[in-house]
């Protein structure tokens, strides 16, 4: 952003509860709600503006933003909702404080799983005349790409596994509660083939959680005496086009485009060194060594490599996912926002047990729809960055 | 800190009709990009960034059906994010997009959707579904007996008859058969009106939006672009954002929180814009209003929520015949306003759109002449989300 106001990540809250039939989505989106807000040292009063980000076909309802407003306090508040995906619910926000007209703004989103059949209301988002006849929903258009990507580079499925191995072990420290598996690379492997070539093993199930962001102008921040906030230095997002025909699936144009606004934004030259972290999309461990690539942070022919000598493992050159990733918890539709979240709290120092030692600067990537059509990318940094008129 | 300043320098829109068999979804966005680019003379090659402007998905029958619409807006490896507010859809995009601008992220932004609600089937039935499926959605609730219940407080508490009503629509077709762009063009009676087909009383057929098809779009841009391209524009001064609860019961009965016959949250949203652009007075300030109002009904308290007109008085005031017409003061909805055209992905990008081209006195007929400062406004939701703008010449 090319902008003299600074916005910085002051709060976080992830409600992922064992048994989320207990409680209806309105409670949970409250419970994270309050939780984000009591972890920025707020009280809702504080909050000028809220962005939602849901999804009318997991939700069942046709505007899914209607139900949230009670629950994220949006009574009386000005509240938007962008359903394309959560990643952009996150990027608004920012905005709407860079552009000075708010001093805070609550980002909440949240995976439903209250629909029968997740698939189903998938392949409602494909068009009624060509391909909705197809088996298509989101877990094939990973098996499609991870497909074209086997096709374009040898040995990226030796490389996935590996991928997927390292983000179980991850996931281990970081949320033992989730007992995310499988981690053995044999299993991995060979596990059931769920939509060629991903197998049961490379993936997670749909998991129900809320996520929930705040955010804030430097000038509150210092009024209000907040320490640490991880500072927003770029943001970029761009999209692919619709249709998976008109795409070669291997490549991710608008990943690049997304990766070059943000470190243009954050003044970085040489992505493969600028991070002490990354968390990044990776539905399919294919998606990670596409964002990988696409992000400037390992060219495809160094991946096998780069993993083997544990490059991206915690105490490696460049942790990568050090909280497991959606391949060990997968928050279908606000798993690009988690990473957002997941690397902000690695700059406040507020990750948990995954915390990645002096991180002063981290880099998140979401990705959305089919064959991660939205690509949104995140540079935090530990201190303000420097002013570009 | 205020905001930059953000100019409207394109505005695209297509014909709103019944039916457009002869362009699929993303032609329909497509048509209005090009009347919008035209407009500014600009290519899609120059746009930073597009704001989707697209409602319930369930109105297309397609899910995030913004996907489909990415090449249609040339936003290919481009920013590129949807916007749903329901109703307010519109209004709501064109506040994102202003927010890309003023944070200094793009200079210049296209904001773009379309609709096919005249090709949907029955909107009410798909209307339903925004409600909680548990308590309220078997409950034969759609759009328009959520507003007819809020007729019937408004009734109660100030006195509004059915020729009030009827009022309302005998303006706006007359409007509205000066603007070539409108769906329902054909000028009416009161009696007309009052002997239309009963709906869910006290609203009539003709008290009704229609369902209607078409595209609309606005290129925004910096001030700092459009100094140095010398380009045409017109002022985003003032916007905003207000919603109230979910639950309609909570606007009713006691301990409500808001009064359903109100537009309560409409007022505050229109507090904050004023506020912005530094409108005090907006009975002397405003020239001209756009407000979204989907039944007649609705337009009154629109009126009063905008604070052109004391609460429960604009029935008497549009009857004495001096207020909201065009020629008269305060005309409202010269466009002939959402009961005549209503496309509801971008309905009320229409309302910013319209109030765009009264300031820079490209109406056309329906021009309010002298007109400098214009309002618009969206609802959106059970009358739950209000966004609200103020554009100046």
């Amino acid at each position: 952003m090319r902008t003299a106001l600074q916005v910085g990540m002051i709060g976080c809250a992830f409600h992922a509860p064992r048994n989320h039939d207990t409680a209806s989505l309105e409670e949970a989106v409250h419970q994270a709600t309050h939780n984000a807000l009591r972890d920025a040292g707020l009280a809702i009063d504080d909050i000028d503006g809220i962005v939602v980000a849901a999804n009318d076909q997991y939700d069942g309802r046709a505007i899914s933003i209607m139900a949230a407003s009670g629950s994220v306090g949006g009574v009386g508040r000005d509240i938007l909702c962008t359903p394309s995906c959560a990643e952009h619910a996150f990027v608004l926000a920012a905005l709407r404080v860079g552009a000075g007209q708010f001093r805070t703004q609550l980002v909440v989103s949240w995976s439903s799983l209250e629909t029968t059949d997740l698939s189903e209301a998938q392949r409602l988002g494909t068009d009624p005349y060509f391909h909705r006849q197809l088996p298509i929903d989101d877990l094939s258009s990973h098996g499609m790409q991870a497909n074209a990507l086997e096709a374009r580079v040898p040995g990226a499925r030796e490389a996935a596994i590996a991928v997927t191995e390292s983000s179980r072990k991850h996931a281990a420290i970081a949320y033992p509660e989730f007992a995310a598996s499988p981690v053995d690379p044999r299993v991995i492997a060979s596990s059931r083939v769920v939509r060629w070539p991903l197998t049961e093993g490379m993936v997670s199930k749909p998991a129900f959680a809320v996520v929930a962001v705040v955010l804030a102008s430097d000038a509150f921040i210092a009024e209000r005496g907040i320490g640490q906030p991880a500072w927003i230095h770029g943001m970029g997002w761009a999209t692919e086009p619709g249709f998976l025909g008109d795409r070669d699936l291997a490549e991710l144009p608008s990943l690049r485009s997304a990766a070059q606004q943000a470190y243009d934004a954050a003044g970085i030259t040489q992505a493969e060194s600028a991070f002490d972290v990354a968390e990044v999309a990776d539905a399919s461990p294919y998606q990670q060594l596409l964002a990988l690539e696409a992000l400037g942070l390992c060219e495809a022919t160094a991946w096998q490599a780069s993993i083997g000598r544990g490059d991206f493992q915690s105490g490696g050159r460049l942790p990568v996912n050090p909280s497991g990733g959606a391949l060990s918890f997968n928050p279908v539709f606000c798993t690009g926002l988690m990473r957002i979240a997941e690397a902000g709290n690695q700059v406040r120092g507020q990750a948990g047990r995954h915390q990645v030692a002096d991180v002063t600067k981290a880099l998140a990537h979401g990705a959305s729809g089919f064959a991660m059509q939205y690509n949104t990318v995140v540079v935090f940094g530990r201190d303000r960055k420097e002013v570009q008129q | 800190m205020k905001a930059p300043r953000v100019g409207i320098i394109g505005i695209g829109q297509s014909d709103y009709k019944s039916r457009r068999d002869d362009a699929n979804y993303p032609e329909l966005v497509r048509e209005a990009v090009a009347l919008a680019l035209k407009d500014c003379q600009r290519s899609l090659e120059d746009m930073e960034a597009v704001v989707y402007s697209l409602a319930p998905d369930a109105l297309l029958g397609i899910g995030n059906a913004e996907r489909l619409g990415v090449d249609a807006v040339g936003a290919r490896n481009k920013r590129f994010m949807r916007i749903n507010t329901g109703g307010s859809t519109g209004i709501s995009s064109v506040a994102a997009a202003h927010s890309h601008i003023a944070a200094g992220a793009c200079d210049i932004v296209l904001v773009a959707g379309a609709d096919k609600v005249g090709e949907c089937g029955d909107s009410q039935t798909i209307m339903n579904k925004i409600w909680d499926p548990i308590y309220e959605r078997s409950l034969p609730l759609g759009t328009i007996t959520m507003l007819a219940m809020s007729a019937l407080r408004y009734m109660h508490k100030y006195g509004m008859t059915q020729e009030d009503m009827a009022r309302v629509i005998v303006k706006n077709r007359a409007h509205a058969a000066l603007n070539p762009r409108a769906h329902l063009r054909k000028e009416t009676t009161i009696e007309e009106v009052m002997s239309s087909r009963m709906i869910s009383w006290p609203i009539k057929l003709f008290d009704c939006c229609p369902q209607s098809s078409g595209g609309c779009a606005m290129v925004l841009a910096s001030e700092e672009y459009i100094r140095a391209n010398n380009l045409e524009a017109v002022w985003i001064t003032g916007l905003a954002h207000s919603s109230e609860s979910y639950y309609l019961g909570d606007r009713m009965g006691r301990g409500y929180t808001a009064d359903h016959a109100d537009a309560h949250a409409l007022g505050e949203s229109f507090q904050r814009s004023y506020k912005m652009a530094g409108i005090a007075d907006p009975v002397r300030q405003v020239d001209v209003a756009e407000l979204y109002a989907p039944f007649s009904n609705t337009e009154f308290h629109a009126i009063e929520a905008a604070g052109l007109a004391p609460i429960g008085r604009s029935p008497q005031m549009l009857k004495d015949g001096e207020y909201f017409k065009l020629g008269g003061r305060l005309p409202v909805n010269p466009s002939g306003g959402t009961v005549c055209s209503n496309p509801i992905a971008v309905t009320a990008m229409v309302r910013v759109a319209e109030a765009a081209l009264q300031v820079w006195g490209r109406a056309g007929a329906h021009q309010v002449q002298g007109a400098k400062v214009a309002i618009a406004s969206g609802n959106g939701g059970d009358h739950q989300f209000f966004g609200t703008m103020v554009v100046e010449a």
